[in-house]
């Protein structure tokens, strides 16, 4: 190919990523430092220079949302994790049918997570909640599930669990299912038990696959705002405010542009550094000829 | 495809403004000119605004103005609103405001002054009759500028006029209080009581707004003008942390204590339900709730409520709220639109209201129909106690409103932390933002002089 | 069979899979069945699985007065709008970073994986910004245009993979046979391209389908998705229960059709990004 031939052919998309990713991004560290509301010109909106980010190193509201965020984070990946590898030791061995049943494991995963928020606000509600009424039978009081601090946080975790736990379970048997049969072998002819075999043999085989996987959902959770705009729309208070609902409500809500763009820069560098990690462990993109 | 079924509206209308033309060519007609023309409303999805939509369609056939109605959840309303109004031609003739944004939306120039067209002969209907629209809901929707920038005042303008406005009243479920032996109370004091009999006897007193945000605040302020308490004083130093203000957090704690499950979620929505389903025996809050109640659709407890005056404390004190409608400054179809909002709001428009299931906005019209609702002498005995501060309807407001109320107000209901440091938390943040905005600085001038 | 002392078990291995199947289609459920209730069932506290008389008036009322058709023509017009964008750009930018070597490769190819990772709420106040000034108002155009660029890098991370598998030897023996970069990239490759093509156009479609929050800001009553349609549903008398399940259940439908006709291709797709090759 010519000289120029990959550059015509990369630069589509990569004009488009530029305009629609990078721009937006540069833009938010640029709007940062006005105070621009809705339904002003921006060229009218006055320079405040670092006084957004001076405020958000000492709002608790913004400290009150990233630890939201990290709790969600630790309940929701781990659950997942220990749930999904798990499942996949057990369901490993392919049998008749399987395929039908990943089929419909996938299911929470293609539909709109609108969706995902409503039915499960349906399920949580206080009045009308198969959740509450199904407690009844276990002689539990029926509970405000949105309304509690601690129970909404509960219900966006439970949530995300039911969504996102068959993901891991996937990519994990996948990744079992891809392993070379003849170190398999090899373990078994040293008479390793089946506990030592999976902590010894079979889990530091998937290690890339489980950090990578751990990675994207890590990444998940700083993106993750449609499921809790739904189902508790970050409340009550702040109590399942993640960080990027917490920029949504800011920005749309109390109309504050200028100081949501400031805490969207601190996701973005949050997010991007982990991204950073993912690169380091393996960008498949990146092959042996190339480096 | 946006061109194309705009023309196919276009069309649509002009097809019914040739079928009109034949009937009204004898007189001179003042929708005349319009015909043909689509307007583009923005307003909120409640029930009365759902019942207007009759009243829109009878419009178009009286007139061949065509009407397409954009109906939103009302908090989500001002994204869209501010959206469409900062544009060069926005895409909606008529927006439909609650009263909390007049400020914002004025300050922001977004609105057209409506003597523009007051003063227009050919437009303006000389039996309008202004003077019979509740100066209530007219001061508190429609006109911008006056005392505080919110308040009546020499300096105000008319923006807007009230389309769904209303006013806070008691209202209560007959069957249950005759039951129990109760009386409608008319202080807090007997409120306070009677909620505790209610809840003591297993039924669920009094259902409130309480969802994180605007709605907890609106639960709370409800209680805060009758206790005497203010968001600002004179000076605009916040005073929420008041003892009046913090027996108002009390009591929507007690409300929540001995009311139906969930009022930590209930948006206004919810709330509403709680009542209509009989999930709850007592409702303070908007007017709306009567015309709601009789609505089949929404309501199982027609015939069973009683209205009240809202209960005072220190003082009568009701709510100002509700919608106000008018015209964008970049609408291309201003004087049409406030042909369809006069139609909308005049004697003839607010009697068919009332029929469709709406609320009037007239006192004539409360008057005409007191002896067929209950609830309507009661508003009218009702309009006078309505605060004009009740809250303040400041640009600033919304942040106040969401940010530092909204989530004071849900620890106050959530948590059995104590009121007053949670109060005065919220105080300091809301000194904060008025610091921000500068409404010290003719204060610091003063002093420095 | 096991050589192991753990005794593999047929039926507990299928007891397992059965619940953890009804634990994802209970709720799925609910929502289905939800959308053929009247009122009256959906708002009685007592759950009804099955035995009710289903009632298609939630979605005669969505037909009828809840603009379904606009919001559908939408979502299909920007969801098939931005997937041929993202497969087209996205094809030619994954082919030459699988084949062709030129300066400035490995940075295009890390910051695309960088960008893939931005959140949408960063994106919703810039390109807020963006509209408004702009002044932008072809609300389609716009969201199909911010939903290629979130799509793809996603989207040439796949066909990268895909186009890695395709020997090179048959674009070397075209290329023998003098045929230009195009015409081996139309004749050899796009025809062992057609899975590829599939699970990146599946994932962006979903995508662009399914989205909520950039199109709830982005778009005005004409341009409105089938989601922020859905959501108009939850309304200041409350949530129009009925009603929105029956929107629902009417979104699911494509994703849902997919995933029964290409479970494997979107399983391949999911593993991708963790499991090389």
């Amino acid at each position: 190919m010519q000289r120029l031939g990959p550059y015509f052919f990369i630069l589509p998309a990569v004009a488009i990523m530029a305009t629609g990713l990078l721009y937006p991004v540069i833009q938010a560290f640029y709007l940062s430092f006005f105070d621009w509301k809705i339904g002003t010109d921006l060229e009218d909106a006055p320079w405040v220079g670092f006084r957004h980010f001076i405020r958000m190193a000492t709002d608790a509201d913004v400290l009150e949302s990233i630890t939201v965020t990290l709790r969600f984070g630790f309940w929701t990946i781990t659950i997942e994790m220990l749930l999904g590898v798990a499942l996949a030791l057990l369901l490993e061995k392919p049998i008749r049918g399987a395929s039908l049943f990943r089929t419909v494991f996938i299911l929470p995963l293609m539909i709109s997570p609108v969706v995902v928020g409503l039915i499960w606000r349906y399920l949580f509600d206080a009045r009308i909640g198969w959740i509450n009424y199904y407690l009844g039978y276990l002689g539990i009081e029926p509970q405000v599930w949105l309304g509690d601090a601690d129970l909404a946080f509960f219900a966006i975790v439970f949530t995300d669990i039911w969504q996102w736990t068959p993901f891991i379970f996937i990519i994990v048997i996948a990744g079992l299912q891809a392993l070379p049969s003849e170190v398999l072998e090899a373990s078994k002819i040293d008479g390793a038990n089946w506990w030592q075999h999976i902590l010894f043999v079979k889990l530091p085989m998937i290690r890339s696959i489980l950090v990578i996987a751990l990675l994207l959902r890590l990444i998940d959770v700083f993106r993750a705002l449609e499921v809790m705009y739904i189902l508790t729309g970050g409340g009550p208070g702040r109590a399942t405010e993640l960080l990027s609902l917490h920029i949504y409500n800011r920005a749309f809500d109390t109309q504050q542009l200028g100081y949501a763009s400031a805490i969207s820069v601190l996701l973005i560098l949050i997010v991007f550094s982990l991204s950073f990690a993912i690169l380091v462990i393996g960008n498949p993109m990146k092959d042996k000829a190339d480096v | 495809m946006k061109t194309g079924s705009g023309t196919l509206w276009t069309l649509a209308g002009a097809a019914a403004g040739a079928l009109m033309m034949g009937a009204v060519t004898a007189h001179a007609n003042p929708y005349e000119k319009y015909e043909g023309t689509t307007l583009v409303v923005s307003w909120p999805a409640l029930a009365h605004f759902t019942a207007a939509e009759t009243l829109l369609e009878e419009f178009t056939e009286e007139t061949g103005i065509d009407v397409e109605v954009d109906a939103l959840q009302y908090l989500k309303l001002r994204d869209r609103q501010l959206l469409e109004m900062s544009k060069d031609e926005g895409e909606y003739d008529i927006v439909s405001w609650v009263v909390m944004w007049k400020g914002e939306y004025v300050s922001k120039g977004l609105l057209t002054p409506l003597s523009q067209f007051f003063t227009s002969g050919s437009l303006v209907d000389p039996q309008f009759d202004i003077d019979d629209v509740a100066d209530a809901y007219l001061q508190n929707g429609g006109v911008v500028g006056g005392k505080k920038g919110y308040m009546p005042g020499k300096s105000g303008a008319l923006y807007g006029l009230p389309f769904g406005a209303e006013t806070s009243i008691l209202a209560y479920r007959k069957d249950i209080f005759e039951e129990q032996g109760l009386a409608a109370p008319t202080t807090y004091d007997e409120l306070i009581d009677v909620m505790s009999k209610l809840h003591a006897a297993g039924i669920p007193a009094l259902t409130s707004r309480g969802k994180t945000g605007h709605q907890v605040t609106a639960g709370w302020l409800l209680h805060l003008a009758p206790m005497g308490g203010k968001i600002f004083d004179d000076a605009w130093n916040p005073v929420i942390n008041s003892p009046e203000a913090v027996k108002a957090a009390e009591f929507m704690r007690h409300t929540v204590k001995t009311g139906p499950k969930g009022i930590e979620t209930f948006g206004f929505g919810e709330a509403s339900a709680a009542f209509l389903q009989g999930d709850a025996a007592l409702y303070l809050d908007t007017l709306k709730i009567a015309a709601m109640s009789r609505n089949p659709k929404l309501s199982k407890v027609d015939g069973k409520v009683g209205y009240a005056l809202h209960p005072t404390d220190v003082r009568c004190g009701s709510e100002t709220g509700g919608f106000a409608m008018g015209i964008p400054a970049n609408s291309q179809n201003k004087d049409a639109a406030f042909l369809l909002i006069q139609y909308l709001t005049n004697k003839a428009g607010d009697q068919r209201m009332v029929e469709l299931g709406g609320d009037p906005v007239r006192i004539s019209t409360l008057m005409n129909n007191a002896d067929l609702f209950e609830d309507y002498p009661v508003v009218a005995e009702q309009l006078p106690c309505a605060d004009p501060d009740w809250r303040p309807l400041i640009p600033e407001w919304n942040e106040l409103n969401i940010d530092v109320l909204g989530q004071a107000l849900t620890q106050v209901i959530t948590t059995d932390d104590p009121i007053q440091p949670i109060m005065d938390a919220a105080n300091e943040k809301a000194r904060a933002i008025m610091e921000r905005e500068g409404y010290y600085r003719w204060a610091s001038y003063r002093e420095g002089n | 069979m096991s050589p192991f002392r753990h005794k593999s078990n047929v039926f507990g291995h299928y007891a397992t899979l059965i619940v953890l199947a009804l634990i994802t289609l209970i709720p799925i459920w609910v929502m289905v069945s939800t959308g053929f209730k009247n009122d009256v069932l959906v708002q009685q506290k007592e759950p009804v699985w099955f035995l009710f008389v289903p009632t298609i008036e939630n979605y005669e009322y969505i037909m009828n007065r809840g603009k379904f058709d606009r919001y559908l023509w939408n979502s299909i017009i920007v969801g098939v709008g931005s997937t041929v964008f993202t497969l087209v750009f996205g094809g030619f930018c994954a082919y030459a970073l699988a084949r062709t070597e030129f300066r400035g490769r490995v940075l295009v190819a890390n910051s695309t994986l960088l960008v893939r990772m931005v959140p949408p709420a960063v994106l919703a106040v810039p390109a807020f910004a963006m509209v408004v000034n702009f002044g932008l108002d072809n609300d389609r155009a716009v969201l199909i245009f911010f939903y290629t660029a979130l799509n793809l890098p996603f989207a040439i991370w796949l066909l990268f993979g895909f186009y890695k598998q395709i020997p090179v030897e048959l674009e070397e023996a075209a290329i023998v046979d003098g045929a230009s970069p195009m015409q081996v990239f139309v004749r050899v490759l796009l025809p062992l391209m057609t899975s590829g093509y599939a699970v990146a156009g599946i994932f962006t479609f979903r995508i662009s389908w399914n989205e909520f929050i950039l199109a709830l800001l982005l778009t005005s009553r004409k341009t409105r998705t089938l989601p922020v349609g859905a959501a108009g549903f939850i309304t200041d008398t409350g949530v129009e229960w009925g009603r929105i399940m029956a929107m629902g259940t009417l979104i699911v439908i494509p994703p849902l059709l997919f995933t029964f006709f290409a479970a494997r291709q979107i399983i391949a797709g999911m593993t991708a990004g963790a499991v090389k090759g």
